[in-house]
C-alpha cells in the first residue's frame, strides 16, 4: 500500500515533462457468482480485480496506462513512460488534501455469509419459478456480487478512497411446448449487500417472470405497424437513457457529436418532461459517494418541462467545451480513463394515473417491460425489443403479443412524449460505452408516446 | 509461481488444480482532429485457478498475484465447493494426444515508431475528411496487442501460446440533406505494412455513402439477401445453439435434431480453428483440449454439439476443443460458398432486400425460440439489381425457418475481424417493417 507522501511524489514526477494534470486510481474489487438452476446449485465462482491507473493530461490530450502490479517501481516507470509523450515546463502537483468521510450502509457484506448459506435463498426462488409449471425446463436465480474498493489521488490535491457494494439477482425461465420454446427474466440489483433480499420481494418476482413466460409461450407474434406506444415505468426509462442520456453526456456533447450540443436553454423535449440524473440517490444500482476522479456525486437536472437544462460532465470533457464537472466521470475498473457517464437516470413524474393513460389509447402497443437495445449516438437512431408487450384496443389491455421491436430517433421520440404518469420506478442495467461496463438505473413513470414504428413478423402480408 | 500455486492447492486438500494464465500488453492511439486524443499503454498478467475439491470443479480468477491473494483465493474455492449441489464430471485434462501446429504471428509492432502509428491515423482521418459528405471523424483509433497463454496443471499438462496483432477503425459522420448517417471501418493487421491509410479510408466512406439518400420502403415480406458480413453476424449470434452446454440444460432448440435436416441441402457450416483463410489459428481450448476442423452442419444435416471436456463427458462423446471463457463456442465458424456471384445471386430477384446493417443483435434476438427482430438497413434489390439506399427498418423472422428456406449461397466467402466467414446468402422471404401501406 503506497503512502500519501509517495502518491504525491509520483503525481508530481507525472507533470515534469509538460502535462498540467496526474491522477493514480487503485482499485482492488471481489466479485463472486453464484448459479442455482432447477434448484441445483450449477457453479459458484470467484475472483478479484485488482491493479493501477495512471492518468496525465496536457489541456485535453490524454495519455494513460494501466498495470496489476502496483508497486511503487512500477507506477514510477510508467510516470516515467508515460510523461514521455508531452514535452514542456514543469509543473507541481498540489498537495494532497484530507479524505472526505462517507456512511458505510451495508447492512450484510458479502463476506458475512458462506456461499452454501446464501445460495438456499437462490435455491428457494428457483424452485418457485420451477415448480409454476411443468412446461418451465429452465428454472434459474444467479446472485452477482461485487465490492470494489477504490483510492483517486491527483494532481489537483484530490485524496479520496470508496468502498461500492453491489449485489444482484438475476431469475430466468425457460419454457417449452412442443417446438414452442420462450424465456423471460428480471434482475433487479441495488448498491447493498445480502439485505437486497429483505428489501425486495423477490418471491413474487419469481411468481412473475413464472408467469410471464408462460404468457408468452403463446402469444402471437406482434404485427408490424406504426403507433400511439404506452412505455411502463421501471425498466422502460432505457429508451430515454439510451436515445436521450447518452447524447448528454460531454464526452459526446464536447465533440458536436450529439443533437443535443448547442442547445443548453432551448425546447428538446415535450413540455411534459422533465429529467434527471442522480449519483446519489440512497442505495441504488448507480449510486456512488464519489466518482471516479473522486469528486463527490450529486442530482443533476438535465431537461425541465421540455427545455435542455444540463449535461453530464466529467474533468477532462468539461474542459473541452468548459464545463464544470457534475460528479459523473465514471469507470468500469482501473483498465478504462474514465469519461461523462449516467449514475440513476429518469424522468421524473407527472400527476396521471398509468391506467388512465391505457383507458385514452384507443389503439396502441403496451409495452409492459423492454429488453436490450441500442442506440447510434450520431444518428440518435435506436432499437429496443419489447419482452412484454400487450396490445391496447378501446382502452383495454386485450392480447400479449411477442417480438416487437421499437425503433425511431431518440430527439424525435421525447417530442412526441403525450402522457406521463406519477409512478416512476427504476430498472438495473449494466451500461456499455468507452470507459466500460458500469452499473446504471434507468427510471420514469409509465409514459405514451404518440406515434412509434413497431417491428415484428406478425401478420405476414 | 504457477507450480508453487498448485502445490499449495494440493496441500490445502485439492485432488487437481491447474491455472490458466495470460499475460497481455497494449498500446491503443486515439487521432481527433489530427491530434493524439488518447494513448493508452497497458500491461496486466492474469490467472484463473481451475481445481477440483470433493470432486467439484471450482474457479477464481485472480489479478492481485500475491501470495496471500492466492492463499485467501483457495480458501474461498473450499467454501465455493462446499455450495455446489450439482453432481457434474469435474475434469482436469492431461493433455491431447497431439497438436496441431498453429504459425505464431511474429510481427513485433512495437519497433514501429509511435510517430509513424499516429501519422498513420492522422492520414486516415484526413482521407475520410477528404470526402464532401463527411461532417467529421468520430474517431481514429490504432491498437497493438501481444498475449501470451500458458496452462499447467497437477496432471502434467504444461502448454503455452502466444498472439500479437494490431487493429485499426475508423468512424466517419455523414451529413446529406439533413439526414446524418456514420460510416466505418475495422481493419486486422498482421505487420504494420498491412495498413493503408487510403484503402482503409475508403472503406468508411464507401460504408458511409452506401447508408445516405435512404428511403424507407413498405412493410411487407421481401425476397432478402444477407450481405457476407451480415449473415457470419447472424451465425455467430446463434452459435450458441450447438453448445454442448446449451444441450445439457436443454435450452437449446437442436437438443434432439442431431442427424436431422436442419438447413437446406448445400449448407455446409464448419468449425475450423486451423482454417488458414482466418484473422486467427487456434491449436487448442482453454481446458487444453487440441483444435480440430469438423463439419456441424453437413449438407443441411446437424452432425452433433460442440463439447468442453464436462459436456463431453455428459453425452459419452470426444471433447472437441471448444471449451472457451469458461463457456463453449466455435474457434473458427465458416459458412462453406456456393458456386454464383453475388450478380447471379440478385438477378432473379424481382423486388428484395439487400441487408448490409444490423443494429442491436444482442437485443432482438430469441434463442430459444429462434424469433429475431432487428433494426436494419440496405439496399432495395428491383429487377434483380441494387436500386436505393433503405435506411431504418426493423427486419423480422425465425432462425430455423430461415435455415430451411435458403435458396442460394454465393461464391464470396469472406472472414470479418471476429474470426466468422460467410458468403452473401439469399435467405427467401422475410418481413420487413417500414412504412405504413
Amino acid at each position: 500500500m503506497l503512502t500519501k507522501e509517495q502518491l504525491h511524489t509520483l503525481l508530481d514526477l507525472g507533470l515534469k515533462t509538460g502535462a498540467d494534470f496526474s491522477e493514480i486510481f487503485l482499485e482492488d474489487t471481489y466479485r463472486g457468482t453464484i448459479s442455482v438452476n432447477n434448484g441445483d446449485v450449477i457453479s459458484v465462482s470467484s475472483g478479484n480485480t485488482f491493479g493501477v491507473g495512471v492518468r496525465l493530461l496536457k489541456g485535453i490530450d490524454e495519455v494513460y496506462g494501466y498495470s496489476n502490479d502496483t508497486s511503487y517501481a512500477s507506477i514510477e516507470k510508467l510516470m516515467k513512460t508515460l510523461s514521455g509523450s508531452f514535452k514542456g515546463n514543469a509543473n507541481q502537483a498540489k498537495p494532497l488534501g484530507e479524505k472526505q468521510p462517507f456512511t458505510y450502509t451495508i447492512k450484510i457484506p458479502h463476506h458475512a455469509m458462506t456461499p452454501e448459506q446464501k445460495s438456499k435463498t437462490l435455491i428457494e426462488l428457483s424452485n418457485i419459478i420451477k415448480n409454476h409449471d411443468d412446461k418451465i425446463i429452465q428454472a434459474g436465480a444467479t446472485l452477482i456480487e461485487w465490492e470494489q474498493k477504490v483510492l483517486i489521488a491527483n494532481s489537483n490535491g484530490i485524496y479520496q478512497d470508496d468502498i461500492r457494494t453491489y449485489t444482484r439477482a438475476a431469475l430466468t425461465a425457460v419454457a417449452q411446448d412442443g417446438q414452442l420454446m420462450q424465456d423471460a427474466y428480471d434482475a433487479p440489483g441495488r448498491a447493498m449487500g445480502f439485505e437486497l433480499f429483505d428489501a425486495i420481494d423477490f418471491k413474487a418476482l419469481a411468481k412473475e417472470v413464472a408467469e410471464s413466460v408462460m404468457t408468452y409461450l403463446y402469444a402471437d407474434n406482434m404485427e408490424p405497424q406504426e403507433m400511439p406506444v404506452v412505455i411502463h415505468n421501471g425498466f422502460g426509462g432505457v429508451i430515454f437513457h439510451e436515445a436521450v442520456g447518452h447524447p448528454l453526456e460531454t464526452s459526446a456533447v464536447s465533440k458536436g457529436l450529439s443533437p443535443f450540443a448547442g442547445k443548453l436553454g432551448q425546447k428538446v423535449a415535450s413540455e411534459l418532461v422533465t429529467a434527471y440524473d442522480n449519483g446519489d440517490e440512497a442505495d441504488q444500482w448507480g449510486r456512488t459517494n464519489f466518482d471516479d476522479e473522486g469528486k463527490k456525486t450529486q442530482k443533476n437536472l438535465l431537461i425541465e418541462k421540455g427545455i435542455l437544462k444540463g449535461y453530464l460532465s466529467d474533468y477532462r470533457s468539461g474542459k473541452r467545451m468548459n464545463y464544470e464537472s457534475t460528479g459523473s466521470a465514471r469507470r468500469q475498473n482501473y483498465k478504462y480513463p474514465p469519461t461523462s457517464r449516467m449514475n440513476t437516470t429518469y424522468i421524473e413524474n407527472g400527476t396521471e394515473n398509468y391506467e388512465d393513460i391505457i383507458k385514452d389509447t384507443k389503439y396502441g402497443l403496451f409495452a409492459k417491460k423492454l429488453g436490450g437495445g441500442t442506440v447510434n449516438p450520431a444518428t440518435g437512431e435506436y432499437n429496443f425489443a419489447v419482452m412484454e408487450g400487450y396490445m391496447i384496443e378501446d382502452g383495454k389491455l386485450t392480447k400479449p403479443v411477442r417480438g416487437a421491436m421499437l425503433i425511431g430517433h431518440g430527439a424525435e421520440t421525447i417530442q412526441l412524449i403525450d402522457r406521463v404518469a406519477n409512478n416512476k420506478s427504476y430498472g438495473q442495467g449494466m451500461c456499455g460505452a468507452a470507459s466500460g461496463s458500469i452499473p446504471t438505473d434507468v427510471g420514469q413513470p409509465t409514459i405514451r408516446v404518440s406515434k412509434m414504428l413497431v417491428g415484428g413478423q406478425g401478420g405476414n402480408k | 509461481m504457477f507450480k508453487n500455486w498448485i502445490e499449495l492447492g494440493l496441500k490445502k486438500g485439492f485432488s487437481d488444480v491447474e491455472i490458466y494464465s495470460t499475460r497481455s500488453k497494449s498500446l491503443s492511439i486515439e487521432v481527433y482532429q489530427g491530434k493524439v486524443e488518447n494513448l493508452t499503454t497497458s500491461d496486466v498478467e492474469k490467472a484463473k485457478i481451475r481445481a477440483v475439491y470433493d470432486e467439484k470443479l471450482v474457479s477464481f480468477v485472480l489479478e492481485d498475484l500475491s501470495n496471500e491473494a492466492v492463499n485467501k483465493a483457495f480458501d474461498q474455492l473450499i467454501l465455493n465447493a462446499k455450495a455446489l449441489t450439482v453432481k457434474e464430471p469435474a475434469i482436469i485434462f492431461e493433455g491431447s494426444p497431439s497438436y496441431p501446429e498453429v504459425k505464431e504471428n511474429d510481427f513485433n509492432f512495437d519497433k514501429v515508431p509511435v510517430a509513424d502509428k499516429i501519422s498513420y491515423l492522422v492520414d486516415l482521418e484526413k482521407h475520410i475528411l477528404a470526402n464532401e459528405f463527411v461532417k467529421q471523424v468520430d474517431v481514429a483509433s490504432y491498437s497493438e496487442n501481444y498475449g501470451e497463454t500458458t496452462i499447467i496443471n497437477s496432471k502434467g499438462l504444461n502448454l503455452s501460446k502466444k498472439h500479437n496483432f494490431a487493429y485499426a477503425y475508423a468512424v466517419g459522420v455523414f451529413e446529406k440533406n439533413g439526414d446524418i448517417k456514420t460510416g466505418y471501418d475495422i481493419k486486422l493487421a498482421k505487420t504494420f505494412d498491412d495498413f493503408d491509410a487510403k484503402a482503409d479510408a475508403q472503406m468508411a466512406i464507401d460504408d458511409g455513402l452506401s447508408k445516405l439518400d435512404g428511403k424507407s420502403i413498405k412493410t411487407k415480406q421481401y425476397e432478402t439477401v444477407f450481405s457476407a458480413k451480415k449473415f457470419g453476424e447472424m451465425l455467430s449470434v446463434f452459435s450458441g445453439l450447438f453448445s454442448g452446454e446449451a444441450a445439457y440444460r436443454k435450452t437449446t432448440a437442436l437438443k434432439d435434431k442431431k442427424g436431422e435436416q436442419i438447413a437446406v441441402k448445400g449448407f455446409n457450416l464448419w468449425d475450423d480453428p486451423l482454417n488458414e483463410l482466418a484473422p486467427f489459428q487456434n491449436s487448442f481450448d482453454d481446458e487444453g483440449v487440441a483444435s480440430n476442423p469438423k463439419k456441424i452442419i453437413d449438407d443441411g444435416v446437424f452432425t452433433g454439439f460442440l463439447h468442453s471436456l464436462k459436456t463431453a463427458k455428459l453425452f459419452n462423446e470426444e471433447p472437441t476443443g471448444n471449451a472457451f471463457g469458461g463457456g463453449i463456442s466455435p474457434a473458427g465458424l465458416y459458412l462453406a460458398p456456393g458456386e454464383k456471384d453475388f450478380d447471379a445471386l440478385i438477378q432473379d430477384i424481382e423486388e428484395g432486400f439487400y441487408v448490409t446493417d444490423l443494429v442491436g443483435l444482442h437485443a432482438g434476438v430469441n434463442h430459444a425460440s429462434g424469433n429475431f427482430s432487428l433494426q436494419a438497413g440496405g439496399m432495395l434489390i428491383k429487377n434483380g439489381k441494387l436500386d436505393h439506399a433503405v435506411k431504418m427498418v426493423v427486419l423480422s423472422g425465425n432462425w430455423f425457418d430461415l435455415l430451411m428456406q435458403i435458396k442460394g449461397i454465393a461464391n464470396d466467402l469472406t472472414f470479418a475481424v471476429s474470426g466468422v466467414g460467410s458468403p452473401t446468402v439469399h435467405v427467401g422471404k422475410l418481413t420487413v417493417s417500414g412504412e405504413d401501406k
